[in-house]
């Protein structure tokens, strides 16, 4: 027969081996090594002899198109973006006046950076935007799809690209989600684990309800008695034990 | 509240929490709407049956041990 200290002890490990495995998995997510890299030749995308690109510190967003392949970031460092779009000769100018980068989590846009020219000029140009994530640094992490945009100077999305960034938290942890999420697993993986107690709960609580020898039943009604029998073995079906799943 | 019953309910919440989890570890992607539910809800369906299914075994096993225990306390 096993102690039930011995018992508890086992919980108390296999609970602690749990946050072990799992704070090793949060710290050591393995990171592509493409945080800065330096990239010179960058591939542009045309769009009615319009050509359009963007770059992350350097390096061209197009590449990081999948989960993936996502880009290495850190979020509590500013990043650089450079907006360009080129006109082909004999192509129709293009006004573009806003650069627009969105950050979607759960379908909806969890950050947006915009950089607005003032004097926008139809042509060829580029935008410069800088965007340092601190406001999400401490609260998120994980894989995220990121939207760079150029805006005309009507408001029309003119282009746009979808890139993926990998985000890492300060400490490769510090963020509040995952660690509110560790915890809550590990919460209802000791609970699950503790489930089976819950049956002999079930079973016991009918058991003061058997008749007491001596002393007499509670007297029916007279005259409407239809049922069993007030000395039946089997007084009422709340007091059978349950048979579902917990038996 | 059986076992079962526990169980599923801890499996539900396991279910839905672990894939958000693992797009904060990084090994999934929650950016749209859509795929997202889809996981919630697949983790949350699967993660309820394998939980009742975990409490029942569990329930099974502790109220064994427990009549085991007893007749031999009886003893």
């Amino acid at each position: 027969m096993r102690l039930p200290h011995a018992r508890s002890r086992w919980f108390g490990a296999s609970t602690v081996l749990a946050a072990t495995i799992i704070a090793a998995l949060l710290i050591g997510v393995p990171a592509p090594g493409k945080a800065s890299p330096t990239v010179t030749a960058v591939p542009v995308q045309s769009s009615g002899g319009v050509a359009y690109a963007v770059t992350w510190n350097g390096a061209d967003v197009s590449t990081d198109s999948s989960a993936s392949s996502a880009l290495s970031i850190d979020l509590t460092q500013s990043a650089n973006l450079l907006y360009n779009w080129t006109v082909s000769s004999g192509a129709a100018a293009v006004t573009i006046k806003d650069a627009r980068l969105q950050m979607f989590y759960l379908g909806f846009a969890v950050s947006t950076r915009d950089q607005v020219l003032s004097n926008p000029t139809p042509g060829s140009g580029s935008i410069p935007l800088s965007w340092t994530p601190v406001s999400v640094a401490y609260l998120l992490e994980g894989v995220y799809r990121l939207t760079a945009s150029f805006i005309a100077s009507n408001g029309t999305t003119m282009w746009s690209e979808n890139f993926y960034v990998r985000g890492t938290a300060p400490l490769g942890i510090l963020a509040i989600l995952p660690i509110v999420l560790l915890i809550i697993v590990i919460y209802e993986v000791y609970m699950l684990v503790r489930s089976g107690r819950y049956a002999m709960l079930g079973r016991k609580a009918p058991e003061p309800s058997a008749p007491a020898s001596g002393a007499p039943p509670a007297q029916p009604p007279s005259g409407e008695v239809t049922g069993p029998s007030p000395d039946s073995s089997e007084p009422s079906g709340e007091s059978t034990p349950p048979t579902g799943g917990g038996s | 509240m059986s076992a079962a019953s526990h169980g599923a309910g801890c499996g539900v919440v396991l279910g839905i929490v672990l894939p958000v989890l693992f797009q904060q570890i990084g090994y999934i992607d929650l950016s749209d709407l859509g795929p997202t539910l889809e996981y919630l809800v697949v983790g949350g369906v699967v993660g309820g049956i394998l939980g009742a299914l975990i409490g029942w075994a569990l329930g099974r096993g502790y109220l064994a041990k427990h009549a085991a225990d007893e007749a031999t306390a009886s003893k």
